[in-house]
């Protein structure tokens, strides 16, 4: 609730006035150069627009610098925070009824964008009006692959959203009692433990099981996991899938980046798949058994609490767990490979326009966006006490300060994660749920069969059957 | 002492008595008591009875622009408005289905109850539709409106209930001695029925402070009511219990003072009179 | 004087009732505005096949008996010993009844707290006594029972409330009689109580039976129908298909069936006062 967050803020920052004045002026100073004037900013001033997101990190941080739009827009923005469950509910429904309750909405690229991409509007009309401000430095400098996964369908013409957040999975891990056990690891496993771009998620399981033997006195079990029968739990296992060169439907890196209205059988069935199943499977057993309640919130605060070793987990959990008492004793790496790559799941989302908004406000709604995915507001995200998201340009992470905060000591703890991220990103190293406007009813298909399996009602081989026959009947295929 | 009330030895009765009022009273009591706790002793590993209290939750609950006062004016005033037509229309239907005397009123009071008996999941979707063609989603209306659909038929019920209860000769006498029919209604009727009317006033407003459903499908930017701000604390980072804690206690208690005020018809009232 | 109330119940209820119907033959899409394509019976042909509806109507099944079991013992318990008190049973009572003022988005919320596996009272009281160390609301089993226990909690102080008002009309002199016979309470509570309260146990019974199908607001905040599906009970479901998957023309045949159930229990409960009037 934005709210309540503000109400933080002014506690936490001693005064919002001071912030708020100081991000107006930095913004216009930087973003002057590629823009026509203070009148284009100026346009829509005394426009009142509704704004609905996730409640996530960006938009906690965003709440907090809406003082700064509105002195440099005079635009209202309001701001309706949910989970985001009931944010689909709403913005489906605000479609269904060909009305815009909501103006900016944070578009999730496969509950929101693919079923729904024909409510928002097309960003190029936008870019390419001389009378708006243009996009500081260009969508170019947005990373490329979040372009395509957030704010494009099926063809690289249209855009319905600008890259706005970017959790992805990475693998968080103690480095402090990795580099302790580094030698005895090596003794007993035959390798080194500490992850590079060779190691395997078969040596991952094989590091999980000897931390869950014992071995160590500081925690009970090696890996842990956001396997709840929720979303995290199909995010956990798609990093696992992909990695054996799994995948949920034919051609799944292109139906993963621009996504289709049609994706054909699934493929679930196939035997890189049913290997990524088994091995899933053989990795949960020696799991935290806490594994199958946790949610990416939970395995992170277990984590925290020292239950276990490592973790694929969401890269933006830096943030707070480098603010804990692991602060400083904690790794980051992309994930394990497998027979077929390393595959970290990205969880990205864009934020677009309202189709049926009036054109009054749909000209309020892409300052907004502007503002909204600008360098220096991502800037000021990284800074800020109250959250803020992680970077997705490149040129943000191109700027000396931000270079120099990936390295500890460091007051933007996300960027602990930088380098880890921009070989995550790369094409072969991002991995792309399908972006079909069916999703949400596959994924629960998805993280169903798989709780079920997990609670070992189900083999592999009979859960990918039956989650491959449920996936064909709701795609039609 | 009846002969009926002694069954069990006394101290197994107090046993089992102290075991449900322990049951039933501790979640309530910690919810009240964690609310004044700061949120560093709520999420401990340990439970804590002992700590300095703090009103931080409630106090960052009501100050500055943003705060609960429009999740709670929005409460109020939708919950209010339904309950003040629901009784007014359902006192006046309740009277006419207890006095009328027509073939099929079976069918029509089943119908009416029959209504409110409809699962809430399944009214969403065509209540939706409906709303959108009026312009009623977002608005206080509309959530008025679909808290009649269950408070309604409710208030019709229950105070035909009540009217059932009371013998038709004392209006009947008023109108032979001149009153019109309306006249009776008000003058005689009425004054005997304030204990129906409370009673139904303020289980309509219970139901409709409490609904979660309805609030979170039909609500928008300008309407959400108080469980709205209860469930948007569950966010993706975790939940703020101390808030959350806070705005429970301030959702409950009220509820439970006025329900507790109409006690004695209560069962009335929840067994829609099948219970006299 | 009725038909200010009648006609608006009319038009608030009536028009969703066959709007519903028709959706039930349509398939609906949000899609680009609202459409409907007309598909026969082919909702109605998979809200019969179906296998995940026919387990969810399974578990509702477990639910509902579970629920509105333990309701009704643990309620007619609390009533009798309520009844039994000589001094005080108007605060006990008033005690007991708090939980059913509560909102039920709230009681499942105060039971996220209560066992949260982290810092929640109840589950640092179950592992500190060994009972139970897991998650409680993650696994198959505990969250179902949690889930009752939840709906049981808030609901029992209705039945009670109920069988204490019931138990006024329990025969006084027939119970003295018995007592001259020499009958024990064992025997005085199935010969005599039980039997005189039968009827309003019954009320008690389908008073919780309706509202059974129509509450979920406590699952949808705890569990939302997890883990595997394990307490995913019909109106979760309908839930899901209507506002997760936007399938709403399959959503109204599911709806539909709901409304039926209701309306079965809804006859037997004015047949029911009917019978009552007519005895009384």
């Amino acid at each position: 609730m934005t709210q309540f967050k503000r109400r933080d803020i002014l506690k936490g920052m001693g005064g919002l006035a001071g912030l708020s004045l100081m991000g107006a002026g930095a913004l216009r100073t930087a973003l002057a150069q590629g823009m026509a004037s203070d009148e284009a900013w100026q346009q829509a001033s005394g426009t009142t627009i509704q704004f609905i997101s996730e409640n996530t990190p960006p938009t906690t941080a965003i709440a907090a610098n809406l003082d700064a739009f509105k002195a440099l827009t005079g635009i209202t923005v309001n701001i309706t925070e949910m989970q985001l469950g009931a944010l689909v509910q709403k913005v489906a429904l605000d479609f269904g009824a060909g009305r815009s309750a909501y103006d900016v909405i944070y578009a999730d690229p496969y509950q929101v964008l693919a079923p729904y991409h024909r409510g928002l509007v097309d960003l190029n009309t936008f870019i390419k009006d001389g009378q708006q401000p243009v996009v500081p430095k260009g969508i170019e400098d947005f990373i490329p692959s979040q372009l395509a996964a957030a704010g494009r369908f099926e063809n690289a013409d249209a855009l319905y959203a600008l890259p706005y957040d970017c959790p992805t999975m990475i693998w968080i891990y103690r480095r402090d009692l990795f580099e302790k056990y580094r030698d005895q690891i090596r003794q007993d496993l035959g390798f080194d433990p500490m992850p590079t771009d060779d190691t395997t998620w078969e040596q991952y399981y094989q590091i999980a099981a000897w931390f869950s033997n014992g071995n160590a006195s500081e925690v009970k079990y090696g890996t842990g996991h956001q396997a709840q029968q929720y979303d995290s739990l199909m995010c956990d296992f798609s990093n696992v899938l992909f990695a054996y060169g799994g995948s949920y439907f034919a051609n799944g890196q292109q139906i993963g980046l621009y996504g289709t209205d049609s994706p054909g059988a699934c493929q679930l069935t196939s035997d890189a798949s049913l290997e990524a199943a088994r091995f899933y499977q053989k990795l949960l057993k020696v799991a935290h058994p806490g594994s199958t309640s946790w949610d990416w919130t939970g395995v992170a605060n277990a984590f925290q609490n020292g239950e276990f070793a490592m973790m694929p987990e969401w890269h933006e959990f830096a943030g707070s767990l480098e603010s804990s008492d692991l602060k400083g004793k904690i790794g980051y790496a992309p994930l394990p490979k497998g027979p077929a790559r390393s595959a970290n799941l990205w969880g990205g989302t864009g934020i677009g326009i309202n189709a049926n908004a009036s054109p009054e406000k749909q000209k309020a709604a892409w300052l907004f966006l502007v503002w909204a995915t600008s360098p220096q507001t991502q800037l000021m995200g990284l800074k800020s006490q109250v959250g803020g998201g992680t970077p997705t340009r490149q040129s943000v992470y191109d700027m000396p300060e931000v270079k120099a905060a990936s390295k500890p000591p460091t007051d933007m703890p996300n960027m602990l994660t930088a380098d880890t991220m921009l070989i995550a990103w790369q094409d072969d190293h991002i991995g792309l749920r399908p972006k079909i406007p069916q999703w949400n009813e596959v994924d629960t298909v998805i993280f169903t069969e798989l709780s079920k399996m997990l609670a070992g009602q189900m083999s592999p081989e009979e859960t990918m059957q039956s989650a491959k026959q449920r996936i064909d009947r709701i795609v039609g295929a | 002492m009846t002969p009926a009330k002694r069954w069990l030895p006394f101290t197994l009765k107090i046993a089992l008595l102290t075991l449900l009022l322990l049951w039933t009273l501790v979640p309530i009591l910690w919810m009240v008591l964690s609310s004044f706790k700061p949120n560093s002793i709520i999420t401990a590993n340990t439970p804590r009875l002992l700590f300095t209290p703090t009103l931080e939750h409630y106090a960052t609950l009501f100050s500055g622009g943003n705060s609960l006062w429009p999740y709670l004016t929005n409460s109020l005033l939708i919950a209010g408005t339904s309950t003040l037509i629901a009784v007014v229309l359902g006192c006046m239907a309740g009277f006419g289905l207890s006095r009328i005397r027509i073939k099929g009123k079976q069918h029509l009071a089943f119908w009416i109850i029959s209504t409110r008996m409809a699962p809430i999941a399944a009214v969403i979707v065509p209540l939706y539709l409906l709303f959108r063609y009026l312009y009623l989603l977002d608005t206080h209306i509309g959530l008025i409106v679909a808290y009649l659909s269950f408070n309604l038929p409710f208030a019709i019920w229950l105070m035909t209930a009540f009217f059932d209860d009371l013998p038709p000769d004392l209006e009947e006498a008023a109108m032979i001695d001149g009153a019109t029919k309306f006249q009776a209604f008000r003058l005689v009727v009425l004054p005997l029925m304030t204990p129906g009317l409370v009673t139904t006033a303020i289980l309509c407003f219970i139901f409709a402070w409490n609904d979660y459903a309805f609030a979170q499908t039909f609500s928008g930017p300008g309407t959400q009511t108080i469980p709205i701000a209860a469930a948007q604390l569950l966010t993706q980072t975790g939940i703020d219990w101390g808030k959350l804690l806070a705005i429970g206690t301030i959702v409950v208690c009220p509820m439970a003072i006025a329900g507790l005020l109409v006690k004695r018809w209560l069962v009335k009232g929840l067994t829609l009179g099948a219970v006299k | 004087m009725m038909s200010p109330a009648l006609f608006l119940l009319a038009l608030i209820t009536l028009v969703p009732f066959f709007s519903i119907i028709w959706m039930s033959f349509n398939d609906v899409s949000l899609m680009g505005g609202l459409s409907m394509t007309f598909s026969g019976l082919d909702n109605w042909q998979r809200v019969f096949t179906d296998p995940d509806i026919r387990a969810s109507w399974l578990i509702s099944l477990v639910y509902f008996l579970s629920t509105v079991g333990l309701e009704m013992l643990i309620g007619t318990v609390m009533a009798l010993l309520v009844y039994s008190l000589r001094r005080g049973s108007n605060i006990v009572i008033s005690l007991l009844l708090i939980p059913m003022f509560i909102a039920p988005v709230i009681v499942g919320l105060l039971g996220r707290f209560m066992l949260d596996p982290s810092h929640g009272l109840y589950a640092w009281i179950l592992n500190e006594t060994g009972l139970f160390d897991g998650n409680i609301l993650g696994s198959v089993g505990s969250a179902m029972a949690a889930v009752i226990l939840m709906d049981v909690w808030e609901w029992t102080p209705l039945v009670a409330l109920i069988v204490l008002a019931g138990l006024t009309s329990v025969p006084e002199d027939t119970l003295e009689a018995a007592e001259m016979d020499g009958a024990n309470y064992r025997q005085k509570l199935l010969y005599i109580i039980l039997p005189s309260i039968s009827n309003i146990l019954l009320v008690a019974l389908l008073i919780r039976a309706m509202d059974a199908i129509r509450f979920f607001a406590i699952i949808f905040i705890t569990t939302n129908g997890g883990p595997a599906d394990s307490t995913k009970i019909i109106p979760i479901r309908l839930y899901d298909i209507a506002f997760r998957f936007f399938d709403l023309g399959y959503a109204a045949a599911v709806g539909i069936t709901m409304l039926v159930f209701s309306i079965l229990v809804a006859n037997a409960f004015t047949k029911l006062l009917k019978r009552r009037e007519s005895a009384s």
